[in-house]
């Protein structure tokens, strides 16, 4: 029984850490209208 | 009810606006991920007389209302578009009593937009050593404004500028300059034109290059009874623009402010001298350079060693306490030994931001870029990449961003290609984990060799910047113009408040920042390491008792055995395997190439994986140092860091491109993958091959 706890444990830390590392760097990001970046069509470029 | 109005700070550079606004805002204020300088906004909240509520905006510095650059234009967009949430119920012009003439054009301008705008002369505490004296109330008439006569130093006039704040509604809004006074039939064209408009903010409108949302500058065209200027009269009537003004400014500062020469009592001048000199300024610099290194190395090998012992530790409380199993495993070899590589460095992280706000906030930092602007210029950069690689040492993406200053399109890209070269703060723990394993821990004339190998490795990263920064300048054909203007603050002795503030957000920064990082990458390490297919894996006891069933092995040595084998066969032992090939050749076993390829997420990974791949494979509970050390070359034997393999890590770290978020941000600034992607291959291609000539030669 603590064998299965622990297991389902494990996987599902490891499941929010891969789903963190893939929102982090392939996720969308909202684009602030503020921001004055080369591609955000703010007229500055 | 209480109510939030919008506040702006607004001034020149280095007018000690970021100072008003720490002091206003203290705490509660909300700093982005960008040290060194005010790139995008700063906002904060700062509670007023009678429950009002502010929220602070500190805008980057600008000279005036007339920009030249990117992050000069956030405050024109900001000032003259009333939708944007931020648009301010009042402006604070913060500026410095020394240079209030030149402070007071921006002043004026925005006093033109009719927003109610208080003065507030910061570094009131100067003026009896400049023998400087204002009248506050004539000023205050003249400029149809009130004034905070204040000192963020001294902390006085702080409760003075928030009645100010409080009060705003009392301020009044007319204006300074009648725009009438620059061109009498133009202006009287687009008042006609435009009937209900704010002139000078049409004016504006014209004479930038930036978005003004619904009045842009088409909308203006398309009007048949105007017609705009060419833009060569439209810069002559912007000239015209500022003598007016500044005739104004003259005759209001000619009563209201007086110095009175025999009461000054200055030590800049002197200071200058020697700071800047062109042997001396160098000298000193280099001096500097090195007792900062040095410091940090005696200051915080204390506490590092404490945090070791402690993860150390925890890490075999865990395992003790806890019921033994996969989660127990995760906990004490993979998140706390993930962890414990991070939270390490954390001393050496906070004494080196503390040095560089110490240099920042003394004015001294200027003067460094005014002397490194006769280096820069020979390397086809302006004085003004100082700032980003400067910058570059807590981290390249700020920095990156912190070109946007510079106004020549060809030194700005040049700066953003070679700005990762400059060691950031995520290769310190690279670096200095290393050096502690290869380099020894003797003196040479009072400076230890590691600190004297990290101070090289400094060097070496701002020397590639600017050797790389000539081969550009020579390669790259852009033309664009370029000019160089540095403010050279007056010497002052840093705020303590500042450089703690700037402590404490650099460090909250790189521990939350890069620690979500870690944590997750050293789970899923841990889990490949822990985990793998086939019988070789699943069955490793079996195999390795029947393997050394004649070999009399003690119970321990077994079981390292085991776990050995299990690691070697386990999903990251297999990954590691298939390309340690390619790496072999700069000295490396497999785990140095998992940790080299986990690491291009962020630098700093490299240690945690490490950390996380040494405990798997070990049962002791050991310092992650001691754990490195153990480690034995599997082609040659031996200890697996050695100098050969050390000094050729150090370089491979110190030239490769091993940043995600570097190359989105450089992607971002350029508006091309064209050049992070010659970033990166070309980065990666320098490093491979320095550190494989390095290990063939050292080994």
């Amino acid at each position: 029984m603590n064998t299965i706890i622990q297991n389902i444990l494990v996987f599902t830390t490891m499941g929010f850490a891969v789903l963190f590392l893939l929102k982090k760097y392939f996720g969308k990001k909202p684009k602030s209208k503020k921001a004055c970046g080369g591609d955000d069509g703010c007229g500055c470029h | 009810m209480s109510k939030q109005i919008n506040v702006a700070l607004i001034g020149n550079p280095n007018t000690g606006k970021t100072s008003v606004f720490n002091a206003l805002t203290g705490l509660n204020q909300k700093v982005g991920n960008y040290p060194g300088i005010t790139v995008e906004k700063k906002e904060g909240v700062c509670k007023l007389p009678r429950g009002v509520k502010a929220h602070i905006i500190d805008l980057p510095g600008t000279y005036s209302l007339n920009a030249s650059s990117l992050d000069e234009n956030v405050v024109i967009e900001l000032l003259l578009n009333k939708n944007d949430k931020d648009y301010p119920d009042v402006a604070v012009v913060v500026s410095d009593v020394e240079n209030l003439k030149r402070n007071l054009l921006i002043f004026t301008q925005i006093k033109d937009l009719e927003i109610p705008t208080i003065l507030a002369i910061n570094m009131s505490d100067r003026m009896k050593y400049k023998g400087i004296s204002l009248d506050i109330d004539y000023l205050e008439e003249q400029l149809q404004t009130k004034i905070a006569l204040i000192s963020t130093r001294k902390n006085d006039g702080i409760d003075r500028l928030k009645e100010l704040i409080a009060n705003y509604r009392d301020l009044s809004v007319s204006a300074c300059l009648d725009p009438s006074e620059i061109d009498k039939p133009y202006f009287d064209a687009l008042r006609k034109a435009f009937p209900n408009q704010l002139i000078y903010k049409l004016w504006l409108v014209i004479t930038q290059d930036v978005n003004f949302g619904k009045t842009d500058r088409k909308e203006i065209d398309a009007i048949a009874s105007f017609k705009t200027k060419t833009s060569g009269d439209l810069k002559r009537l912007q000239q015209r623009e500022t003598i007016k003004r500044y005739q104004f400014i003259n005759n209001v500062l000619k009563k209201g402010k007086t110095i009175d020469v025999t009461q000054a009592k200055d030590l800049r001048a002197k200071l200058d001298k020697v700071l800047t000199h062109k042997v001396w300024g160098y000298l000193i610099f280099f001096f500097i350079l090195l007792l900062i290194f040095q410091a940090i190395y005696d200051w915080s090998s204390v506490p590092m060693d404490f945090i070791d012992e402690t993860f150390a530790a925890l890490s075999e409380w865990v395992k003790n306490t806890l019921p033994s199993g996969a989660f127990t495993n995760l906990l004490a070899e993979g998140i706390i030994a993930g962890l414990g590589g991070i939270v390490i460095f954390i001393p050496q992280i906070a004494f080196l931001f503390l040095f560089i706000s110490v240099l920042e906030e003394s004015g001294y930092m200027s003067r460094v870029v005014f002397l490194m602007d006769n280096i820069m210029k020979r390397f086809g950069l302006s004085g003004k990449s100082v700032v980003p690689l400067i910058s570059g040492t807590a981290c390249a993406i700020p920095a990156i961003m912190a070109t946007r200053n510079i106004e020549s399109w060809k030194e700005r890209l040049i700066t953003i290609l070679v700005t990762p070269f400059t060691t950031c703060s995520a290769r310190l723990p690279v670096y200095l984990i290393i050096i502690s394993l290869v380099i020894p821990e003797g003196r040479f004339l009072g400076l230890s060799y590691q600190a004297l190998t990290l101070m090289l490795l400094y060097l070496l990263g701002f020397v590639s910047a600017v050797v790389s920064a000539y081969i550009l300048n020579k390669i790259l054909k852009i033309k664009s113009k370029s000019f160089f203007v540095v403010e050279m603050p007056n010497y002052k002795l840093p705020l303590f408040k500042n450089v703690a503030l700037t402590v404490i957000e650099k460090t909250k920064s790189f521990v939350f920042g890069a620690g979500k990082i870690i944590l997750a990458i050293s789970i899923i390490l841990w889990f490949l390491a822990s985990y793998g297919p086939g019988d070789n894996f699943n069955k490793a006891e079996d195999i390795v008792t029947k393997a050394n069933v004649s070999n009399n092995l003690s119970d321990e040595a077994l079981q390292q055995k085991i776990a050995s084998h299990k690691l070697k066969h386990s999903f990251i032992g297999i990954a590691g395997h298939a390309i340690e090939p390619a790496i072999r050749p700069l000295g490396y076993d497999w785990k140095i190439g998992i940790a080299i390829v986990s690491s291009f997420a962020a630098r700093e990974v490299f240690v945690g994986t490490l950390a996380t791949i040494y405990s798997v494979g070990n049962d002791d509970e050991d310092t992650i140092k001691n754990r490195m050390a153990k480690e034995t070359n599997p082609v040659l034997g031996g200890p697996l860091f050695t100098l050969a393999s050390g000094i050729s890590l150090l370089l491979f770290y110190a030239f490769a491109m091993q940043c995600m978020s570097t190359l989105a941000i450089v992607k971002r600034e350029t508006n091309s993958w064209k050049w992070p992607v010659y970033q990166l291959v070309i980065m990666t291609a320098i490093a491979y091959i320095t550190a494989l000539i390095a290990f063939q030669l050292l080994k």
